[in-house]
Protein backbone atom coordinates (compact mmCIF):
# COMPACT_ATOMS: atom_id res chain seq x y z
CA UNK A 1 0.00 0.00 0.00
CA UNK A 2 1.40 3.36 -1.04
CA UNK A 3 1.48 6.19 1.47
CA UNK A 4 1.33 8.77 -1.34
CA UNK A 5 -1.09 11.42 -0.03
CA UNK A 6 -1.76 13.55 -3.11
CA UNK A 7 -4.40 12.88 -5.78
CA UNK A 8 -3.50 10.15 -8.24
CA UNK A 9 -4.58 10.76 -11.84
CA UNK A 10 -7.47 8.68 -13.12
CA UNK A 11 -6.62 8.03 -16.79
CA UNK A 12 -9.40 8.14 -19.37
CA UNK A 13 -9.77 5.99 -22.47
CA UNK A 14 -8.00 8.77 -24.36
CA UNK A 15 -5.11 9.32 -21.98
CA UNK A 16 -4.19 5.73 -21.01
CA UNK A 17 -1.24 5.54 -23.46
CA UNK A 18 0.12 8.88 -22.16
CA UNK A 19 0.26 7.58 -18.61
CA UNK A 20 1.69 4.22 -19.72
CA UNK A 21 4.53 6.04 -21.48
CA UNK A 22 5.14 8.20 -18.42
CA UNK A 23 5.40 5.02 -16.37
CA UNK A 24 8.33 4.11 -18.63
CA UNK A 25 9.80 7.59 -18.19
CA UNK A 26 8.88 8.62 -21.68
CA UNK A 27 6.90 11.69 -22.65
CA UNK A 28 4.69 10.68 -25.57
CA UNK A 29 1.99 12.72 -27.28
CA UNK A 30 -0.37 11.99 -30.12
CA UNK A 31 0.88 13.26 -33.46
CA UNK A 32 -1.70 13.76 -36.19
CA UNK A 33 -1.02 11.55 -39.22
CA UNK A 34 -2.67 14.11 -41.51
CA UNK A 35 -1.20 17.47 -40.45
CA UNK A 36 1.66 16.38 -38.14
CA UNK A 37 0.45 18.55 -35.24
CA UNK A 38 1.13 17.27 -31.76
CA UNK A 39 -1.78 17.63 -29.36
CA UNK A 40 -2.51 17.73 -25.66
CA UNK A 41 -4.61 16.80 -23.76
CA UNK A 42 -5.11 13.44 -25.46
CA UNK A 43 -8.18 13.33 -27.70
CA UNK A 44 -9.71 11.10 -30.37
CA UNK A 45 -9.25 13.69 -33.12
CA UNK A 46 -6.69 16.36 -34.00
CA UNK A 47 -7.52 19.77 -32.51
CA UNK A 48 -6.10 21.45 -35.63
CA UNK A 49 -7.58 19.43 -38.52
CA UNK A 50 -10.04 16.96 -36.89
CA UNK A 51 -8.34 13.95 -38.46
CA UNK A 52 -8.74 10.80 -36.38
CA UNK A 53 -5.48 9.26 -37.66
CA UNK A 54 -2.59 9.58 -35.23
CA UNK A 55 0.40 7.90 -33.67
CA UNK A 56 1.78 8.17 -30.15
CA UNK A 57 5.25 9.69 -30.60
CA UNK A 58 7.99 10.50 -28.09
CA UNK A 59 8.68 14.23 -27.72
CA UNK A 60 11.87 15.94 -26.60
CA UNK A 61 10.79 16.85 -23.07
CA UNK A 62 12.27 20.28 -23.69
CA UNK A 63 9.99 23.14 -22.85
CA UNK A 64 9.58 26.60 -21.37
CA UNK A 65 7.51 27.96 -18.51
CA UNK A 66 4.73 29.94 -20.19
CA UNK A 67 3.21 31.05 -16.91
CA UNK A 68 3.11 29.90 -13.31
CA UNK A 69 1.49 30.41 -9.93
CA UNK A 70 2.69 29.68 -6.41
CA UNK A 71 0.28 28.02 -3.99
CA UNK A 72 0.55 29.27 -0.42
CA UNK A 73 -2.46 27.33 0.83
CA UNK A 74 -3.13 23.62 0.55
CA UNK A 75 -6.57 22.96 -0.93
CA UNK A 76 -5.86 19.24 -0.59
CA UNK A 77 -4.17 17.93 2.57
CA UNK A 78 -1.61 16.05 0.49
CA UNK A 79 0.07 19.31 -0.54
CA UNK A 80 0.51 20.72 2.98
CA UNK A 81 4.09 19.52 3.30
CA UNK A 82 5.08 21.03 -0.02
CA UNK A 83 3.95 24.64 0.50
CA UNK A 84 4.76 26.89 -1.19
CA UNK A 85 4.73 24.97 -4.50
CA UNK A 86 4.68 25.98 -8.16
CA UNK A 87 2.04 25.00 -10.71
CA UNK A 88 3.07 26.01 -14.21
CA UNK A 89 1.70 26.13 -17.72
CA UNK A 90 4.49 24.35 -19.59
CA UNK A 91 4.91 24.89 -23.32
CA UNK A 92 6.65 21.96 -24.96
CA UNK A 93 9.09 22.67 -27.81
CA UNK A 94 6.70 20.66 -30.01
CA UNK A 95 3.94 23.20 -29.32
CA UNK A 96 1.33 21.81 -26.91
CA UNK A 97 0.94 23.22 -23.42
CA UNK A 98 0.29 21.25 -20.25
CA UNK A 99 0.00 21.84 -16.54
CA UNK A 100 2.74 20.52 -14.29
CA UNK A 101 4.99 21.40 -11.38
CA UNK A 102 8.36 23.10 -11.65
CA UNK A 103 10.74 21.29 -9.32
CA UNK A 104 14.44 21.48 -8.60
CA UNK A 105 14.54 25.20 -7.82
CA UNK A 106 12.97 27.61 -5.35
CA UNK A 107 9.54 28.96 -6.27
CA UNK A 108 10.92 32.51 -6.30
CA UNK A 109 13.47 31.50 -8.94
CA UNK A 110 10.83 30.48 -11.49
CA UNK A 111 10.29 32.93 -14.38
CA UNK A 112 8.07 33.07 -17.44
CA UNK A 113 9.88 31.74 -20.54
CA UNK A 114 12.45 29.95 -18.37
CA UNK A 115 13.76 26.82 -20.18
CA UNK A 116 12.85 23.56 -18.46
CA UNK A 117 13.03 19.84 -19.18
CA UNK A 118 10.90 16.91 -18.16
CA UNK A 119 11.70 14.95 -15.00
CA UNK A 120 9.70 11.88 -14.05
CA UNK A 121 8.44 11.29 -10.54
CA UNK A 122 7.25 7.76 -9.69
CA UNK A 123 4.44 8.33 -7.22
CA UNK A 124 3.17 4.74 -6.92
CA UNK A 125 4.14 1.41 -8.45
CA UNK A 126 1.71 2.10 -11.28
CA UNK A 127 1.81 5.86 -11.75
CA UNK A 128 4.49 8.36 -12.75
CA UNK A 129 4.02 12.12 -13.09
CA UNK A 130 5.92 14.13 -15.69
CA UNK A 131 7.26 17.25 -13.95
CA UNK A 132 9.71 19.90 -15.14
CA UNK A 133 13.01 21.23 -13.80
CA UNK A 134 15.28 24.06 -14.93
CA UNK A 135 17.21 23.03 -18.06
CA UNK B 1 -32.01 40.45 -39.37
CA UNK B 2 -32.46 44.04 -38.26
CA UNK B 3 -30.41 45.19 -35.29
CA UNK B 4 -31.90 44.62 -31.86
CA UNK B 5 -30.36 47.87 -30.66
CA UNK B 6 -32.69 49.63 -28.21
CA UNK B 7 -35.47 47.13 -29.00
CA UNK B 8 -35.39 45.53 -25.55
CA UNK B 9 -35.26 46.98 -22.08
CA UNK B 10 -34.66 46.06 -18.48
CA UNK B 11 -37.77 47.07 -16.55
CA UNK B 12 -37.10 45.63 -13.12
CA UNK B 13 -34.15 44.64 -10.95
CA UNK B 14 -33.94 43.28 -7.44
CA UNK B 15 -31.93 41.23 -5.04
CA UNK B 16 -32.37 39.22 -1.88
CA UNK B 17 -30.62 39.87 1.39
CA UNK B 18 -26.88 39.66 0.64
CA UNK B 19 -23.82 38.44 2.47
CA UNK B 20 -24.55 35.76 5.04
CA UNK B 21 -28.15 34.55 4.90
CA UNK B 22 -28.16 31.19 6.69
CA UNK B 23 -31.95 31.20 7.17
CA UNK B 24 -32.77 30.99 3.45
CA UNK B 25 -32.17 28.18 0.96
CA UNK B 26 -30.76 28.88 -2.50
CA UNK B 27 -34.32 28.77 -3.88
CA UNK B 28 -35.41 30.99 -1.01
CA UNK B 29 -32.83 33.60 -1.99
CA UNK B 30 -33.90 33.38 -5.62
CA UNK B 31 -37.62 33.83 -4.99
CA UNK B 32 -36.90 36.80 -2.71
CA UNK B 33 -34.88 38.36 -5.53
CA UNK B 34 -37.74 37.73 -7.94
CA UNK B 35 -40.24 39.36 -5.54
CA UNK B 36 -38.00 42.42 -5.30
CA UNK B 37 -37.60 42.66 -9.08
CA UNK B 38 -41.34 42.24 -9.74
CA UNK B 39 -42.10 44.91 -7.18
CA UNK B 40 -39.47 47.18 -8.70
CA UNK B 41 -41.08 46.68 -12.13
CA UNK B 42 -44.64 47.03 -10.86
CA UNK B 43 -45.46 43.59 -12.23
CA UNK B 44 -46.86 40.38 -10.80
CA UNK B 45 -45.63 36.89 -11.55
CA UNK B 46 -48.58 36.49 -13.91
CA UNK B 47 -47.07 39.17 -16.13
CA UNK B 48 -44.00 37.00 -16.69
CA UNK B 49 -44.04 34.19 -19.24
CA UNK B 50 -40.41 33.08 -19.30
CA UNK B 51 -37.72 32.18 -16.78
CA UNK B 52 -34.01 31.91 -17.46
CA UNK B 53 -31.67 30.72 -14.73
CA UNK B 54 -28.04 29.87 -14.27
CA UNK B 55 -27.67 26.11 -14.40
CA UNK B 56 -25.14 25.58 -11.66
CA UNK B 57 -24.67 26.30 -8.02
CA UNK B 58 -21.51 26.16 -5.98
CA UNK B 59 -23.16 23.52 -3.83
CA UNK B 60 -24.41 20.11 -4.76
CA UNK B 61 -27.97 21.16 -5.59
CA UNK B 62 -28.54 22.17 -9.19
CA UNK B 63 -31.14 24.83 -9.77
CA UNK B 64 -33.00 24.68 -13.02
CA UNK B 65 -35.62 27.01 -14.41
CA UNK B 66 -38.31 24.41 -13.72
CA UNK B 67 -37.51 24.24 -10.04
CA UNK B 68 -37.62 28.00 -9.69
CA UNK B 69 -40.79 28.30 -11.80
CA UNK B 70 -42.44 25.65 -9.63
CA UNK B 71 -41.71 27.69 -6.52
CA UNK B 72 -42.97 30.85 -8.19
CA UNK B 73 -46.09 29.13 -9.51
CA UNK B 74 -45.43 30.07 -13.13
CA UNK B 75 -46.07 27.94 -16.21
CA UNK B 76 -43.64 29.38 -18.72
CA UNK B 77 -43.87 29.80 -22.48
CA UNK B 78 -40.07 29.63 -22.49
CA UNK B 79 -37.71 28.36 -19.84
CA UNK B 80 -34.04 27.47 -20.01
CA UNK B 81 -31.00 27.17 -17.79
CA UNK B 82 -27.70 28.45 -19.13
CA UNK B 83 -24.18 27.38 -18.26
CA UNK B 84 -21.47 29.87 -19.15
CA UNK B 85 -20.07 30.41 -15.66
CA UNK B 86 -19.72 34.08 -14.82
CA UNK B 87 -20.67 35.02 -18.38
CA UNK B 88 -24.16 33.63 -17.76
CA UNK B 89 -25.39 36.89 -16.17
CA UNK B 90 -25.22 39.14 -19.25
CA UNK B 91 -25.91 36.16 -21.54
CA UNK B 92 -29.29 35.63 -19.83
CA UNK B 93 -30.37 39.14 -20.84
CA UNK B 94 -29.25 38.46 -24.42
CA UNK B 95 -31.07 35.13 -24.62
CA UNK B 96 -34.14 36.87 -23.18
CA UNK B 97 -34.06 39.51 -25.93
CA UNK B 98 -33.48 36.85 -28.60
CA UNK B 99 -36.35 34.72 -27.28
CA UNK B 100 -38.76 37.66 -27.29
CA UNK B 101 -37.59 38.61 -30.78
CA UNK B 102 -38.23 35.04 -31.92
CA UNK B 103 -41.76 35.20 -30.55
CA UNK B 104 -41.16 32.57 -27.85
CA UNK B 105 -42.31 34.82 -25.01
CA UNK B 106 -42.96 38.42 -23.99
CA UNK B 107 -41.50 39.17 -20.58
CA UNK B 108 -38.55 37.28 -19.13
CA UNK B 109 -37.25 36.81 -15.61
CA UNK B 110 -33.47 36.27 -15.46
CA UNK B 111 -32.42 34.90 -12.09
CA UNK B 112 -29.36 33.63 -10.31
CA UNK B 113 -28.46 33.17 -6.69
CA UNK B 114 -26.45 30.91 -4.50
CA UNK B 115 -25.24 30.22 -1.00
CA UNK B 116 -21.53 30.68 -1.37
CA UNK B 117 -21.03 31.82 2.22
CA UNK B 118 -23.05 29.53 4.42
CA UNK B 119 -23.45 26.34 2.43
CA UNK B 120 -21.03 23.57 3.18
CA UNK B 121 -19.64 22.99 -0.31
CA UNK B 122 -18.06 19.71 -1.33
CA UNK B 123 -14.29 19.86 -0.92
CA UNK B 124 -12.14 20.67 -3.90
CA UNK B 125 -10.12 17.91 -5.38
CA UNK B 126 -12.40 15.11 -4.29
CA UNK B 127 -13.00 12.43 -6.85
CA UNK B 128 -11.04 11.66 -9.96
CA UNK B 129 -9.44 13.69 -12.67
CA UNK B 130 -6.16 14.26 -14.41
CA UNK B 131 -3.95 17.04 -15.76
CA UNK B 132 -4.52 19.38 -12.82
CA UNK B 133 -5.34 18.02 -9.35
CA UNK B 134 -2.31 15.72 -9.27
CA UNK B 135 -0.12 18.82 -9.63
CA UNK B 136 -2.02 20.72 -6.97
CA UNK B 137 -4.02 23.02 -9.27
CA UNK B 138 -7.16 23.82 -7.32
CA UNK B 139 -9.80 26.47 -7.49
CA UNK B 140 -10.56 29.43 -9.68
CA UNK B 141 -7.81 31.58 -8.17
CA UNK B 142 -5.02 29.40 -9.55
CA UNK B 143 -6.46 29.30 -13.06
CA UNK B 144 -6.96 33.07 -13.21
CA UNK B 145 -3.61 33.84 -11.59
CA UNK B 146 -1.67 32.42 -14.57
CA UNK B 147 -2.97 35.38 -16.56
CA UNK B 148 -1.63 37.97 -14.16
CA UNK B 149 1.80 36.27 -14.00
CA UNK B 150 2.05 36.38 -17.78
CA UNK B 151 0.68 39.94 -17.98
CA UNK B 152 3.30 41.07 -15.46
CA UNK B 153 6.00 39.36 -17.53
CA UNK B 154 4.91 40.83 -20.86
CA UNK B 155 3.82 44.31 -19.81
CA UNK B 156 5.40 45.10 -16.46
CA UNK B 157 2.08 45.11 -14.62
CA UNK B 158 2.53 45.32 -10.85
CA UNK B 159 0.79 44.54 -7.58
CA UNK B 160 0.35 48.29 -7.08
CA UNK B 161 -1.90 48.23 -10.14
CA UNK B 162 -3.98 45.37 -8.74
CA UNK B 163 -4.11 47.14 -5.40
CA UNK B 164 -5.55 50.24 -7.07
CA UNK B 165 -8.49 48.12 -8.25
CA UNK B 166 -9.06 46.53 -4.84
CA UNK B 167 -8.92 49.92 -3.11
CA UNK B 168 -11.29 51.55 -5.64
CA UNK B 169 -13.87 48.81 -5.13
CA UNK B 170 -13.57 49.11 -1.36
CA UNK B 171 -14.09 52.88 -1.45
CA UNK B 172 -17.23 52.35 -3.52
CA UNK B 173 -18.49 49.64 -1.16
CA UNK B 174 -18.28 52.14 1.69
CA UNK B 175 -20.92 54.20 -0.15
CA UNK B 176 -23.20 51.17 -0.52
CA UNK B 177 -25.01 50.15 2.68
CA UNK B 178 -25.66 46.58 1.51
CA UNK B 179 -22.01 45.92 0.61
CA UNK B 180 -20.33 43.32 2.80
CA UNK B 181 -16.94 44.99 3.13
CA UNK B 182 -17.17 48.34 4.88
CA UNK B 183 -13.73 48.56 6.55
CA UNK B 184 -11.13 50.96 5.16
CA UNK B 185 -8.55 49.44 2.83
CA UNK B 186 -5.29 51.17 1.92
CA UNK B 187 -2.79 50.10 -0.71
CA UNK B 188 -0.63 48.95 2.19
CA UNK B 189 -3.48 46.80 3.52
CA UNK B 190 -3.73 45.25 0.07
CA UNK B 191 -0.02 44.43 0.00
CA UNK B 192 -0.19 43.02 3.51
CA UNK B 193 -3.11 40.69 2.78
CA UNK B 194 -1.99 37.08 2.67
CA UNK B 195 -1.15 35.17 -0.48
CA UNK B 196 -3.87 32.89 -1.76
CA UNK B 197 -2.05 31.80 -4.91
CA UNK B 198 0.82 34.08 -5.93
CA UNK B 199 0.42 36.50 -7.67
CA UNK B 200 -3.02 36.83 -6.03
CA UNK B 201 -3.31 38.28 -2.55
CA UNK B 202 -6.50 37.67 -0.58
CA UNK B 203 -7.68 41.13 -1.66
CA UNK B 204 -7.30 40.20 -5.35
CA UNK B 205 -10.06 37.64 -4.87
CA UNK B 206 -13.82 38.22 -4.81
CA UNK B 207 -16.02 37.40 -1.87
CA UNK B 208 -17.98 34.23 -1.25
CA UNK B 209 -21.53 35.30 -0.59
CA UNK B 210 -25.11 34.25 -0.12
CA UNK B 211 -27.50 36.14 -2.31
CA UNK B 212 -29.63 36.18 -5.44
CA UNK B 213 -30.57 38.81 -7.98
CA UNK B 214 -33.21 39.02 -10.71
CA UNK B 215 -33.53 41.13 -13.84
CA UNK B 216 -36.73 41.51 -15.91
CA UNK B 217 -36.46 41.98 -19.68
CA UNK B 218 -39.24 42.93 -22.07
CA UNK B 219 -39.68 44.83 -25.33
CA UNK B 220 -38.99 48.57 -25.34
CA UNK B 221 -42.52 49.00 -26.62
CA UNK B 222 -44.04 47.27 -23.57
CA UNK B 223 -41.54 48.97 -21.30
CA UNK B 224 -42.86 52.41 -22.21
CA UNK B 225 -46.00 51.99 -20.08
CA UNK B 226 -44.34 50.40 -17.07
CA UNK B 227 -43.55 51.72 -13.62
CA UNK B 228 -39.84 52.40 -14.10
CA UNK B 229 -38.08 54.48 -16.67
CA UNK B 230 -36.82 51.72 -18.97
CA UNK B 231 -33.13 51.00 -19.32
CA UNK B 232 -32.51 50.05 -22.93
CA UNK B 233 -30.18 47.35 -24.17
CA UNK B 234 -28.10 49.17 -26.79
CA UNK B 235 -25.41 46.61 -27.35
CA UNK B 236 -24.91 42.91 -26.76
CA UNK B 237 -21.78 40.83 -27.22
CA UNK B 238 -20.52 37.40 -26.38
CA UNK B 239 -17.44 35.34 -27.23
CA UNK B 240 -15.67 32.39 -25.71
CA UNK B 241 -12.00 31.44 -25.55
CA UNK B 242 -13.28 27.90 -25.64
CA UNK B 243 -9.91 26.37 -26.50
CA UNK B 244 -9.09 27.15 -22.88
CA UNK B 245 -7.24 29.80 -20.95
CA UNK B 246 -4.08 27.75 -21.50
CA UNK B 247 -4.26 28.21 -25.30
CA UNK B 248 -2.52 30.90 -27.36
CA UNK B 249 -2.77 34.35 -25.79
CA UNK B 250 -6.10 33.56 -24.10
CA UNK B 251 -4.84 34.17 -20.58
CA UNK B 252 -3.95 37.79 -21.42
CA UNK B 253 -6.59 38.46 -24.09
CA UNK B 254 -10.00 37.42 -22.83
CA UNK B 255 -13.17 36.66 -24.79
CA UNK B 256 -13.87 40.27 -23.80
CA UNK B 257 -12.10 41.57 -26.90
CA UNK B 258 -14.49 40.03 -29.40
CA UNK B 259 -17.50 40.30 -27.09
CA UNK B 260 -16.87 43.99 -26.45
CA UNK B 261 -16.35 44.69 -30.15
CA UNK B 262 -19.75 43.12 -30.93
CA UNK B 263 -21.45 45.16 -28.22
CA UNK B 264 -19.85 48.48 -29.22
CA UNK B 265 -20.61 47.88 -32.91
CA UNK B 266 -24.26 47.12 -32.15
CA UNK B 267 -24.58 50.14 -29.88
CA UNK B 268 -22.77 52.42 -32.31
CA UNK B 269 -20.59 53.65 -29.46
CA UNK B 270 -16.91 53.69 -28.56
CA UNK B 271 -15.34 53.39 -25.10
CA UNK B 272 -15.22 57.21 -24.89
CA UNK B 273 -19.03 57.25 -24.86
CA UNK B 274 -19.33 55.07 -21.74
CA UNK B 275 -20.18 56.82 -18.45
CA UNK B 276 -19.77 53.89 -16.04
CA UNK B 277 -18.46 50.33 -16.20
CA UNK B 278 -19.67 47.42 -14.09
CA UNK B 279 -17.04 44.79 -14.76
CA UNK B 280 -16.90 41.15 -13.69
CA UNK B 281 -14.27 41.27 -10.95
CA UNK B 282 -13.87 37.68 -9.81
CA UNK B 283 -10.24 38.74 -9.50
CA UNK B 284 -8.66 42.18 -9.83
CA UNK B 285 -6.72 41.02 -12.87
CA UNK B 286 -9.85 40.05 -14.81
CA UNK B 287 -11.26 43.56 -14.33
CA UNK B 288 -8.06 45.12 -15.68
CA UNK B 289 -7.78 42.73 -18.63
CA UNK B 290 -11.46 43.31 -19.51
CA UNK B 291 -11.00 47.10 -19.61
CA UNK B 292 -8.02 46.58 -21.95
CA UNK B 293 -9.93 44.18 -24.17
CA UNK B 294 -12.90 46.56 -24.35
CA UNK B 295 -10.53 49.22 -25.68
CA UNK B 296 -10.59 51.66 -22.75
CA UNK B 297 -6.80 51.51 -23.07
CA UNK B 298 -4.29 49.51 -25.10
CA UNK B 299 -3.40 45.93 -24.23
CA UNK B 300 -0.67 46.11 -21.62
CA UNK B 301 -1.61 49.58 -20.39
CA UNK B 302 -4.35 48.40 -18.05
CA UNK B 303 -2.17 48.76 -14.96
CA UNK B 304 -1.50 52.48 -15.37
CA UNK B 305 -5.10 52.93 -16.60
CA UNK B 306 -6.70 51.65 -13.39
CA UNK B 307 -4.33 53.71 -11.23
CA UNK B 308 -4.54 57.27 -9.99
CA UNK B 309 -8.28 57.21 -9.32
CA UNK B 310 -9.34 56.89 -12.95
CA UNK B 311 -11.78 54.05 -12.15
CA UNK B 312 -13.03 55.63 -8.91
CA UNK B 313 -16.13 57.79 -8.52
CA UNK B 314 -15.18 61.22 -9.81
CA UNK B 315 -12.65 59.64 -12.18
CA UNK B 316 -12.82 59.24 -15.93
CA UNK B 317 -14.50 55.82 -15.81
CA UNK B 318 -16.22 55.10 -12.49
CA UNK B 319 -16.08 51.32 -12.33
CA UNK B 320 -17.86 48.85 -10.06
CA UNK B 321 -19.59 51.63 -8.19
CA UNK B 322 -21.36 49.20 -5.84
CA UNK B 323 -18.07 47.75 -4.64
CA UNK B 324 -18.23 44.89 -7.13
CA UNK B 325 -17.73 41.25 -6.30
CA UNK B 326 -14.48 42.20 -4.57
CA UNK B 327 -16.21 44.27 -1.87
CA UNK B 328 -20.02 44.20 -2.26
CA UNK B 329 -21.21 40.66 -2.90
CA UNK B 330 -20.60 37.77 -5.30
CA UNK B 331 -23.58 36.61 -7.34
CA UNK B 332 -21.61 35.71 -10.45
CA UNK B 333 -22.12 39.05 -12.17
CA UNK B 334 -25.85 39.54 -11.54
CA UNK B 335 -25.31 42.55 -9.28
CA UNK B 336 -23.21 44.19 -12.00
CA UNK B 337 -26.40 44.39 -14.10
CA UNK B 338 -28.44 45.60 -11.14
CA UNK B 339 -25.95 48.37 -10.38
CA UNK B 340 -25.72 49.41 -14.04
CA UNK B 341 -29.51 49.75 -14.23
CA UNK B 342 -29.69 51.69 -10.98
CA UNK B 343 -26.94 54.07 -12.09
CA UNK B 344 -28.84 54.77 -15.31
CA UNK B 345 -32.01 55.43 -13.34
CA UNK B 346 -30.10 57.81 -11.07
CA UNK B 347 -30.94 55.82 -7.91
CA UNK B 348 -27.49 55.45 -6.42
CA UNK B 349 -27.38 58.29 -3.92
CA UNK B 350 -23.86 59.02 -2.63
CA UNK B 351 -22.31 56.71 -5.22
CA UNK B 352 -24.30 58.06 -8.17
CA UNK B 353 -22.27 58.75 -11.32
CA UNK B 354 -23.38 62.23 -12.29
CA UNK B 355 -25.56 62.31 -15.42
CA UNK B 356 -24.84 58.67 -16.24
CA UNK B 357 -26.46 57.85 -19.58
CA UNK B 358 -24.52 54.78 -20.71
CA UNK B 359 -23.11 51.77 -18.89
CA UNK B 360 -21.10 48.76 -19.97
CA UNK B 361 -21.56 45.51 -18.06
CA UNK B 362 -19.45 42.38 -18.34
CA UNK B 363 -19.63 38.74 -17.40
CA UNK B 364 -16.63 36.41 -17.54
CA UNK B 365 -16.35 32.82 -16.48
CA UNK B 366 -16.37 29.13 -17.28
CA UNK B 367 -12.72 28.61 -16.25
CA UNK B 368 -11.81 32.07 -17.58
CA UNK B 369 -13.00 31.37 -21.13
CA UNK B 370 -16.59 32.63 -21.55
CA UNK B 371 -17.43 36.31 -21.88
CA UNK B 372 -20.58 38.39 -22.34
CA UNK B 373 -21.17 42.13 -22.61
CA UNK B 374 -24.13 44.50 -22.34
CA UNK B 375 -24.19 48.18 -23.18
CA UNK B 376 -27.17 49.90 -21.55
CA UNK B 377 -28.61 53.40 -21.82
CA UNK B 378 -31.38 55.24 -20.06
Amino acid sequence: MSDYAKPIPTPSEDSQPYWEAARNHELKLQQCAACSAFRFPPAAVCSECTSDAYEWKPVSGKARVFSFVIYHRAYHPGFKEELPYVVAVIELDEGPRMLSNVIGCKPEEVRCDMPVEVAFEDITDEMTLPKFRPA
Amino acid sequence: MASLKDKYAIVGVGHSALGKVPELSDYGLQVMAVKAALDDAGLTKNDVDAVITHSHLLGAVRVHHQNLSERLGIDTAFGVSLSAGGATSCLMVQVAAAAIEAGFCKTVLCVHGDKGATRKTPGRGEGGGEFGPEYGLYGAAGQHAFGLTRHMHEYGTTHDHMGAIAVACRKHAQLNPVAAMQADMTLEDYHNSRWIVWPFHLFDCCLRSDGAAAVIVTSAERARDMKQKPVHVMGMGRANNSRGYIHGDHMTELGAKESGAHAFAMAGLTPKDIDTAQIYDCFTYILMATLEDYGFCKKGEGGPFVSGGRIELGGELPTNTSGGMLSECYIEGMLQIVEGVRQLRGECGPRQVKDAETAIISGNGGNAVCHSTLILRN
